[in-house]
């Protein structure tokens, strides 16, 4: 039997040992954060200028569509935790509905997580309509063009929702001006095809990394206004808030600045300063990204030249 | 009978909704309400059914001791020990039921979704060849996506991830709009089909 020289033992390498690497190259960067730059594209930038445009006005909202599961909170679960707590710190109305019931636990996850440093009211200073029905989405999405008291009913506690204090100046999508969908899935689409094709409504989207792709039609023709991609999206947002709606002055008090891309550009965030994980998730998980990226197209290449290097040995021996 | 009374429903419905899409007079917008209180009335029953179906499947595979019976016997008691801690102490925060979702439900999903990763770098090793120019086209705009994705295609050079967007802008969106206009297209073929009675395969029967 021949013996197999280094690139025939490449091309039938065990693929546990693939597994081994991609597990520690994902593992090793998240227990061992490192500084890396969050380059800030423009779909995002087009969301945070959006919601930041509601900044302490009572009769603005933004609507947060959670319509998505557990399997996809890695990239997810950041992007709304960052997003809330810019609505918390800059007094952006928001409202919450999930039309899947797995959605509702992360749902009350993130308005909880993102409000522990928040003094905020439910029913004044943001609001889940809870879990409805799937059969009741296309009902319900296009209901709340006319009345969203009459469409949505009550909270996810019971309370008529025409009664309470947020929504006293909110009555259809004139007010609720801004929906952002997070999925895994192509459910932004009903948005656009109903919410904004009928009403008007800007629409952004939240939405995996894998899904992305799909978007940029819409992205490009306008009816999307904005897009959070993946778990870079994700760090995006994160660094946003951080620059803009989180600055603070030479004393140490809150100071929220105008989007600008040059202070973009200027800024450098360690996450080291940041003291509380839940604000740089998506950041530490950028890393353990790029580190897996690079893994990845080092599999590609050297697969290739293994490839290469034994075709060329059949065709010599041919 | 059967077949046609849920075929003239279906038809009856269908042009209805179609036209009150075109008719903005309030005998279209009355009947629009009236329909919606009627599909919420509906929608509990689909969840009863869902259960009846779940619950009828897996005992059968139970009963029968069919391959993996096992885990039939474990999506039982999970589905009736989550309802019953919902119903009973209620969903919400510090409740058995969200205990459950995040230390049961939150890292079972994460665990499914993060075995992609393992996937796409088996694969990528195992399979992505430069074995033709389509192959090799694939594959450097595969690189240079998955770079420009990360702060590191930055890093090296931004022509990168100006390249990555031009690929997601470009062709990237020419074939997914083309993908659309046929699913699109498609649909409205299947819905008039329905609409006129000539797809019936939702009826069932096999026919």
């Amino acid at each position: 039997m021949a013996k197999l020289n280094v690139f025939d033992r490449m091309q039938k390498l065990d693929r546990r040992w693939i597994y081994l690497v991609v597990a520690l190259a994902i593992i090793l960067p998240l227990i061992i954060p490192f500084n890396s730059k969050t380059y800030v594209t423009e779909p995002t930038e087009n969301v945070y200028k959006k919601i930041d445009s509601y900044a302490g006005r009572t009769d603005r909202a933004i609507l947060m569509c959670f319509s998505h599961d557990a399997s996809t909170m890695a990239e997810l679960f950041p992007m709304e935790v960052a997003i809330l707590r810019h609505c918390f710190e800059r007094k952006v109305r928001v409202l919450t509905i999930c039309f899947m019931p797995a959605a509702k636990p992360l749902m009350d996850y993130a308005i909880n997580t993102a409000k522990e440093d928040y003094d905020v009211q439910s029913g004044v200073d943001y609001l889940s309509f809870g879990y409805k029905p799937y059969s009741l989405f296309l009902i319900t999405l296009l209901g709340m063009g006319d009345d969203i008291a009459e469409a949505v009913e009550t909270d996810d506690q019971g309370r008529k929702i025409e009664n309470l204090e947020i929504m006293k100046e909110i009555t259809n999508y004139n007010e609720m001006n801004l929906v952002i969908d997070f999925a895994a899935s192509a459910a932004v689409y009903s948005w656009i095809v109903y919410a904004r094709a009928r009403f008007g409504v800007n629409v952004a989207a939240g939405i995996t990394a894998v899904m992305a792709a799909d978007n940029y039609p819409y992205l490009q023709s306008g009816q999307l206004i904005g897009m959070l991609s993946g778990l870079k999206g994700a760090a995006e947002y994160e660094k946003l808030v951080d620059i803009f709606a989180m600055n603070k002055d030479e004393y140490g008090n809150p100071d929220p600045r105008e989007f600008s891309k040059e202070i973009i550009k200027e800024s450098w965030i360690k996450l080291s300063d940041i003291e509380n994980r839940k604000y740089k998730t998506a950041r530490i998980g950028m890393n353990a990204q790029t580190v897996a990226h690079v893994m990845i197209i080092v599999f590609i290449i050297i697969g290739n030249i293994g490839y290469f290097v034994s075709k060329n040995k059949e065709n010599h021996i041919g | 009978m059967k077949r046609q009374i849920p075929l003239i429903i279906v038809i009856c419905m269908g042009f209805l909704f179609a036209a009150h899409t075109f008719i903005p007079h309030k005998v279209s917008a009355d009947f629009y309400t009236w329909w919606q209180s009627w599909s919420k009335a509906i929608s509990p029953f689909a969840v009863f059914l869902g259960v009846m179906s779940l619950f009828m499947v897996h005992s059968t595979k139970i009963s029968r001791k069919l391959p993996n019976w096992q885990f039939s016997v474990i999506t039982l008691a999970a589905l009736v020990f989550t309802s019953f801690s919902g119903f009973m102490w209620g969903t919400m925060e510090g409740t058995p039921f969200m205990w459950l979702f995040k230390n049961v439900q939150m890292p079972m999903g994460a665990t499914m979704f993060s075995l992609l990763a393992f996937h796409i770098a088996s694969a990528a090793y195992k399979a992505f060849r430069a074995r033709s120019p389509e192959a090799t086209v694939l594959l450097v705009a595969a690189i240079i996506v998955m770079l420009g994705q990360v702060p590191l295609g930055t890093q090296i050079s931004e022509w990168i991830p100006e390249t990555s967007k031009w690929i997601l802008n470009v062709p990237n969106l020419a074939a997914k709009r083309a993908i659309a206009l046929g699913v699109g297209l498609g649909m409205t073929a299947t819905s008039l089909k329905i609409l006129l009675g000539i797809e019936r395969t939702y009826l069932g029967g096999g026919e």
